[in-house]
């Protein structure tokens, strides 16, 4: 490690620095994304801005900067970048962004995020990275938690084609080739202002990762609530290979903003992520082998680079082979367990919604009687009024006998 | 996984190549990067993708743009999730990143996705249509009009502002094929959409008809109202439903304009709020889009059977009805005539929309 770009103390000349987060995915990026977001004021007590009114707030303005479409979501983006370059602009200390789609951004785009910073601002790239091994899978899960159908086999198929011809195989080589990514988003960078943090191998102390992040991103020292609130959890084999079968039924006809809080976040996240003794994906053994050779190499390039390393580059090599359990194979009674998990939380939620729905009515209906009784005429309110009393309706009985009505 | 070019090193013999291309496209040039030898040296931080590139030049090929407009093109982000901005074939780079490309080999697929992004600022750009000056005229009959989108748009344009809203419900319909169709091509004029395979497979699954085109059902919704509600199936009948001489000829944009219109509706949806990209798209883009030869889509054979299931229970529930409908219930069978139909997927004729649009601007200066 050469430098870490901390706060600016009291003393020195205020100094503005943006430290641009660009993923990779899978990297404990929402994690941080959590802590930034949750302490944002405490961060601004010590000249650190995490410009965002919500959670997703930069997620949001990577989805404007690269016009990108995300089921949806990229219509509440309209501006966002602006916006956040806006308060980076305005802010006389260090800012913080953080997004791991900002992996995939073209040099074009980048241009216009690092010219978005302004004049004089001192811009440090952050990169988390980790193992191929672990980031394989992984991306595949990520794919069918967001309706894809393909299968595990075809997947590695894909990103194994050196020609990118998939979105799938673009996608995963824009957000995962550490040294593309770093070519593009470090091009005019020095490379003492690149850093790269590596997300420590299995069996490694639980904080680490955060450590690292914390000596990266100048945060040492500061009292943070680090209260883990939200994660994107992984999801074992035959979970995984249920949620595929289950997008083949459901992606013809469950539009993509009911398929995010339905499936992606009540079935895979809040159900299926639960179930942690099921086998866990990895790679079959020749897809392995080319991982390492692959990664290997990735470390010499970076190594003769002379960014800034936090942890450990071998980090990058991923864990020895071990036994392959085939998500595309998985039998019908291992996915059962899961499957009857998985009707159960929808039955619970489709309760939870008639619950809802049935007292949505009883407002609608106490809504509609109130409208009724403020819209009635003086005439109707008497009647109505003494209606409501023994005495009235005594009263009400003399008056119709008078007027010689039966009711 | 390194290929032989990808980011550019400054200063090198190929760079100064690819900076001298730049420059060639810039004033106008045609010559293809294959056959490119002149250099220049750079004019900015990033050499502009081979799409980006490509697309100036099938522009210039075309006819030519503006200084700025080339600008725009060569700044352009190719909006989703495409192929990443490529590098030119023969530049010297890091070796990572896709392969580099000879740009005259990419699909036009890819070149649309960079002239989309500059149609979208172009449609946010006209806004939508002003709203039409002139006090409504007490004395004329008025009408609401609902039903298929592309019928429903030149009956309104019929009434004109001063005698549309209030009134009768008018429900106008045609045969389900043609209503589906015109859903699906007025959709890209609105909020985009699936595909037309994806979105007719949509509605197959789903064993339901678009709400629009849902002809009892909106009719019944209505039967309620002010002035009740009829259904018109007859063409020859609504402008006398309506109450005025002539209801223009509905103008349905073929294949290609559609498709163009439904890539640059997604576009636009991240460029405006929510709300405002129905008005852009339908007010500012479905006048002034260019007519082309290709016809509008049409519902291929393999959906036959359920358009005609369904056809069959409209009509059914149509004859039942009580309200009036104007024509033989029966209209809505589809009527499937096996013409050409349009390619399923259309990419060359909608690049070649794009291109003529984005050399000749006509388009956003009059209403046609």
């Amino acid at each position: 490690m050469t430098t870490t770009p901390t706060p600016s103390s009291g003393t020195d000349a205020p100094r503005r620095r943006v430290l641009v987060h660009v993923g990779t995915p899978k990297t404990g990026t929402s994690y941080l994304q959590d802590v930034l977001f949750r302490n944002r004021e405490a961060l601004r007590g010590h000249g650190i801005l995490y410009p965002a009114d919500r959670f997703d707030g930069h997620f949001l303005a990577a989805l404007d900067l690269m016009r990108l479409t995300w089921g949806g979501l990229e219509t509440e983006a309209v501006g966002a970048w602006d916006r956040l370059a806006e308060q980076v602009r305005a802010w006389p200390g260090t800012s913080i962004i953080s997004h791991e789609i900002l992996s995939t951004a073209s040099p074009m785009q980048i241009d216009r995020a690092m010219t978005s910073f302004g004049e004089g601002a001192e811009v440090h790239l952050v990169l988390s990275v980790r193992d191929l091994v672990r980031q394989v899978p992984a991306e595949w899960q990520e794919n069918v938690k967001h309706r894809s159908l393909v299968s595990y086999a075809h997947f590695l198929e894909m990103i194994r084609d050196p020609d990118r011809d998939t979105r799938i195989g673009s996608w995963f080589w824009g957000a995962q080739e550490i040294p593309d990514i770093l070519d593009r988003w470090g091009a005019l960078l020095p490379p003492e202002q690149v850093h790269v943090v590596t997300v420590p191998r299995p069996g490694a102390a639980p904080d680490e990762l955060w450590r690292r992040f914390s000596r990266t991103f100048g945060l040492d020292g500061l009292d943070l609530d680090l209260t883990p609130e939200r994660a994107n959890p992984s999801l074992g084999v035959p979970e995984t290979a249920l949620l595929r079968l289950v997008n083949k039924r459901v992606t013809p006809v469950v539009d993509p903003p009911d398929y995010r809080p339905l499936v992606r976040e009540l079935l895979a996240h809040q159900t299926l992520s639960r179930r942690t003794s099921s086998a866990r994906l990895g790679l079959p053994p020749a897809t392995h082998a080319w991982v390492q050779d692959l990664s290997r190499s990735w470390i010499t390039e970076v190594e003769q680079r002379g960014y800034d390393v936090v942890g450990d580059l071998a980090d990058l090599l991923g864990a020895p082979s071990e036994t392959f359990v085939d998500p595309d194979t998985a039998p019908a009674d291992e996915l059962l367990p899961a499957a009857l998990d998985a009707i159960t939380a929808l039955l619970v939620e489709g309760s939870r919604l008639r619950e809802s729905e049935a007292n949505l009515v009883r407002e609608l209906e106490e809504a509609r009687h109130e409208l009724h009784l403020a819209r009635r005429s003086p005439a109707e309110r008497t009647v109505q009024a003494l209606e409501a009393r023994p005495s009235g309706r005594r009263a009400m009985g003399v008056y119709r006998r008078v007027r010689g009505r039966q009711h | 996984m390194s290929h032989a070019a990808a980011a550019p090193v400054a200063g090198s013999p190929g760079a100064a190549r690819a900076w001298g291309w730049v420059a060639h496209l810039r004033d106008g040039g045609t010559t293809p990067w294959s056959a490119w030898t002149g250099e220049a040296p750079a004019t900015g931080r990033v050499l502009p993708g081979a799409q980006q590139l490509e697309l100036l030049r099938r522009l210039n090929l075309a006819g030519g743009v503006a200084p700025d407009v080339a600008q725009r093109v060569l700044t352009a982000a190719a909006p989703g999730r495409g192929k990443p901005d490529l590098a030119l074939v023969g530049v010297p780079g890091s070796g990572y990143g896709p392969r580099p490309v000879d740009p005259a080999t990419l699909p036009a697929d890819e070149l649309v996705r960079v002239a989309t992004s500059v149609l979208a600022e172009d449609v946010v750009r006209l806004g939508p249509a002003r709203a039409a000056r002139g006090l409504p005229r007490p004395w004329g009959q008025h009408h609401r009009v609902a039903g298929d989108p592309v019928l429903a748009v030149a009956a309104r344009e019929a009434l004109g502002p001063r005698r549309l809203g209030r009134g009768p419900m008018v429900v106008v319909g045609a045969p389900l094929d043609q209503m589906l169709a015109d859903v699906w091509t007025r959709r890209c004029f609105e909020r985009g959409s699936f595909g037309w395979p994806e979105w007719l497979r949509f509605w197959q699954q789903r064993g339901q008809l678009p709400p629009r085109i849902d002809l009892p059902a909106v009719a019944e919704r209505h039967a309620g109202s002010p002035g009740g509600v009829r259904v018109v199936l007859d063409p020859t009948a609504l402008p006398h439903a309506l109450g005025v001489r002539r209801v223009p000829a509905p103008r349905r944009p073929g294949a290609d304009a559609a498709e163009l219109a439904r890539r640059i509706a997604t576009v636009v949806g991240v460029l405006v709020p929510t709300d405002e990209r129905a008005a852009l798209m339908s007010q500012a883009l479905w006048p002034r889009i260019p007519r082309t030869t290709m016809p509008q889509v049409s519902v291929p054979d393999e959906h036959r059977e359920w358009v005609t299931r369904a056809a069959e229970r409209m009509t059914g529930r149509l004859q039942r009805a009580g309200y009036p409908v104007v024509g033989d219930p029966a209209a809505v069978a589809p009527v499937l005539t096996g013409e050409t139909p349009a390619p399923e997927r259309p990419d060359a004729a909608v690049l070649e929309l794009a291109v003529r649009m984005l050399v000749d601007d006509d388009w956003t200066k009059e209403t046609r």
